[in-house]
């Protein structure tokens, strides 16, 4: 597998450092990650450099995850990166509001690394 | 929602959502606990605000050295004292309480939002809230220690 440039956004360092490990998990080994604590960090990365994939959480301070979705599509800044969200918020509302903004697939906490394998990987397979 | 309180302040919700986590994100058993919990020498306290169709928070209170056991589990490397790390962990391991207690009611699932979450730490501190509509607390074991768990609503639309 190629090597995949991977964006983790979320205010924990701890969640972000759970999210990295069900990824290696899925067998995602070949696996460049990237840090964003809130979605202006990782606006910003995503204008210095191409992601392959962008794992980000909904609430988060200075720039949530939901506007984090709309300045992408809007500013156009991954085309055809598959996002995924992972987050607390788990009514259907928020779900449809998160596809409606862009991302491709949403992983409700608390997770399993089966369930990020089952989400994500084909993701990747397909891009 | 008034109507569904009694739904709402289900005591099982809470440990079903404590159960959830505990097993899911830190791979172990827990089950409730009826002591209360016992004095410590420094506290670490999380707390996640509800907002919207319920107006209260979610507390997970626990001594340091729970709070480093948690945080071990999480991360997979042990922690003697309490750093940015531990905090980061109690605060997240509160917000997927939260997330998870509020997601057994469908209404609140929908119409409820959590803040992100805030860690007190120190000894000599109480949670005050005036009057809550409803209260639910309880003490909680597992790989030997304890914590506690708070579900507090100070207001129903």
């Amino acid at each position: 597998m190629r090597e995949v440039h991977t964006l983790i956004v979320d205010d924990s360092s701890v969640m972000r450092k759970i999210v990295e490990r069900s990824l290696r998990q899925a067998g995602i080994e070949e696996m460049v990650v990237h840090e964003a604590g809130n979605g202006i960090e990782a606006l910003e990365l995503l204008r210095a450099g191409k992601m392959d994939l962008i794992l980000s959480d909904i609430n988060m301070p200075a720039m949530d995850g939901l506007e984090l979705l709309r300045q992408i599509k809007t500013q156009n800044l991954a085309p055809g990166v598959p996002v995924v969200m992972i987050t607390t918020e788990s009514s259907e509302e928020h779900v449809r509001e998160a596809i409606a903004s862009g991302a491709r697939g949403y992983i409700r906490k608390p997770f399993t690394p089966e369930q990020v394998k089952e989400r994500v990987l084909p993701l990747i397979e397909a891009a | 929602m008034r109507a569904n309180l009694n739904e709402i302040a289900d005591p099982r919700n809470l440990d079903g959502a404590v159960e959830e986590v505990f097993r899911t994100m830190l791979g172990t058993d827990c089950r409730r606990d009826g002591d209360a919990l016992a004095d410590e020498r420094e506290w670490v306290t999380a707390v996640v605000g509800f907002g919207g169709l319920l107006s209260g928070a979610c507390v997970l209170r626990c001594g340091g050295r729970t709070a480093c056991v948690l945080a071990e589990r999480m991360m997979g490397a042990p922690f003697a004292e309490i750093d940015g790390t531990v905090k980061d962990a109690a605060g997240e391991i509160c917000n997927m309480l939260a997330g998870s207690w509020k997601g057994k009611s469908p209404e609140l699932a929908a119409r409820c939002g959590l803040s992100v979450p805030a860690v007190i730490t120190g000894c000599d501190y109480r949670l005050h809230v005036q009057a809550p509509e409803f209260r639910l607390q309880h003490v909680y074991v597992f790989d030997g220690t304890r914590f506690e768990v708070t579900i507090l609503c100070d207001g129903l639309k």
